[in-house]
């Protein structure tokens, strides 16, 4: 009874100084409610398609709440970004990249190797991805910039996707926003997009990628990875020309929560300072490029 | 390439460490995460014996975690959640109803994040570890994504977020 009670005790002088602290960093960028684009309510207004594509761990609802995020975040920095991209209309959606079977891996790796209960293992998916060597053994079989290491099916239908966009009548410039492999596919679907006639305007589509595998984002696009990425500190002690981190989460509390350990997180990024800001930041730079090419 | 290895695996046996030890003090959104009581019922369906489409544990879960009237629009978001949840669970041998409920599921995603803007992602995290909390709910649910994995649910933009709200 007495080493219960002083279990107790050692667990909420834990719990409650990260509570205040992770409730502290969530409340530092929120809002009530976000307002229409101004720019949306007019029909001359040019459009622009701002795609989330999700990474291997990443079931449907949380690419709808990674999209979401996204949103957000965007439309709150929008008041102060330049008048170039406040006058656009910003359209979001999503291009799923189904990772299910994998999810389903993790699970059964989850139970079998770490004795996991079901309830553990979907509140610890994001970090739990780290534990098992699915990701790394996938890295160390072949190049994982190579695109026979993806769905071909899932690259046609989010190439088309993006030409439909920019095609007329819609005539939109395409932002892609992928996380950890879906930066596999936006590079993939790039090319595909580039790569078939007739042939979109040059410029027509830009790619930010966050927590990046790989070694190059196409169309000389910019991109975020996190010093403190485990999962892709790991990649890049296998696969050496990964590109480099250049941001990173600060000191933030998110990298002690199981759920965003590793600092693996679309969430995280977009949550912890600077990474949350130079994406931002990546993404204004990038709809800037874009609102000089006319797609249509 | 075994030197990699050795370095690549030490460092995942690290994280892991500093994961597993996060999970047993701090539950993300500081909510209590004790077992539900009808974790036992393992059909996938569970209990709902007051059959309003949201399995008793989980609606016990949500009243309990989310009370009084300042909770009142986020218990009826959770509720909305939990209870397509259920249904994809429920129909994930078909991929129409699959479809529907993945959309359903996307609303009511939609009306947490405009009831919750700051820490929707932590609650969902709790809610849906606990809606999942057998291996044969968290398999159909995984089914029930891959019958929409090709599909192109829409969105609603954020400043309709709240229209979603059932």
């Amino acid at each position: 009874m007495g080493d219960g009670m002083s279990v107790k005790r050692i667990r909420w002088s834990l719990v409650l100084p990260l509570a205040i602290l992770v409730g502290t960093s969530w409340s530092a960028h929120a809002v009530a409610q976000l307002p229409p684009q101004l720019a949306c309510q007019t029909e001359a207004a040019p459009r622009t398609a701002i795609y989330f594509v999700n990474g291997v761990t990443t079931t449907l609802d949380e690419a709808r709440l990674n999209g979401g995020k996204l949103e957000i975040e965007f439309l709150n920095k929008l008041p102060t970004m330049a008048p170039t991209i406040r006058a656009m209309c910003h359209l979001f959606f999503l291009n799923i990249n189904p990772t299910s079977g994998a999810v389903n891996d993790f699970l059964e790796a989850g139970q079998q190797r770490l004795g996991l209960a079901p309830t553990d293992f979907w509140r610890g998916l994001e970090g739990l991805g780290l534990y098992t060597p699915d990701v790394i053994a996938q890295a160390l079989q072949g190049p994982i910039t190579a695109a026979n290491q993806i769905d071909q099916a899932t690259i046609q239908r989010h190439a088309g996707a993006y030409r439909e966009q920019i095609a007329s009548p819609s005539c939109r410039r395409v932002l892609v926003v992928p996380h950890s492999q879906g930066n596999l596919y936006s590079n993939a679907s790039f090319d595909h997009v580039f790569g078939q006639m007739p042939s979109p305007p040059a410029g027509t589509l830009k790619i930010v990628g966050v927590a990046t595998p790989v070694n190059v984002v196409r169309g000389n696009g910019l991109y975020r990875t996190s010093s403190t990425d485990a999962l892709v500190n790991v990649i890049r002690l296998v696969l050496s020309d990964t590109l480099p981190a250049n941001t990173n989460w600060g000191n933030s509390p998110l990298l002690l929560s199981p759920t965003y350990s590793g600092g693996h997180s679309f969430i995280g990024y977009l949550t912890a300072e600077p990474s949350r800001t130079q994406i931002l930041t990546d993404m204004e730079s990038s709809l800037v490029a874009l609102a000089s090419v006319n797609p249509c | 390439m075994r030197r990699w290895c050795g370095q690549a695996f030490s460092l995942l046996a690290a994280i892991g460490a500093i994961g597993l030890l996060g999970g047993v003090f701090v539950s993300c959104s500081g909510e209590n995460s004790q077992p539900s009581p009808s974790t036992t019922t393992d059909s996938i369906a569970g209990v709902d014996a007051n059959a309003n489409g949201v399995r008793d544990d989980v609606e016990s879960y949500i009243d309990t975690t989310y009370a009084g009237q300042a909770n009142a629009d986020l218990n009826k978001a959770l509720r909305q959640y939990a209870k397509a949840v259920q249904s994809s669970m429920i129909d994930a041998d078909s991929q129409p109803l699959s479809l529907t409920h993945a959309t359903e599921r996307f609303r009511a995603l939609e009306c947490l994040m405009a009831r919750r803007p700051r820490d929707f992602h932590t609650i969902f995290v709790d809610l849906r570890a606990q809606v999942l909390n057998t291996r044969s709910r968290s398999d159909a649910y995984l089914k029930a994504d891959n019958q929409v994995k090709a599909e192109n649910i829409p969105l609603l933009p954020a400043d309709q977020w709240v229209t979603a709200c059932r």
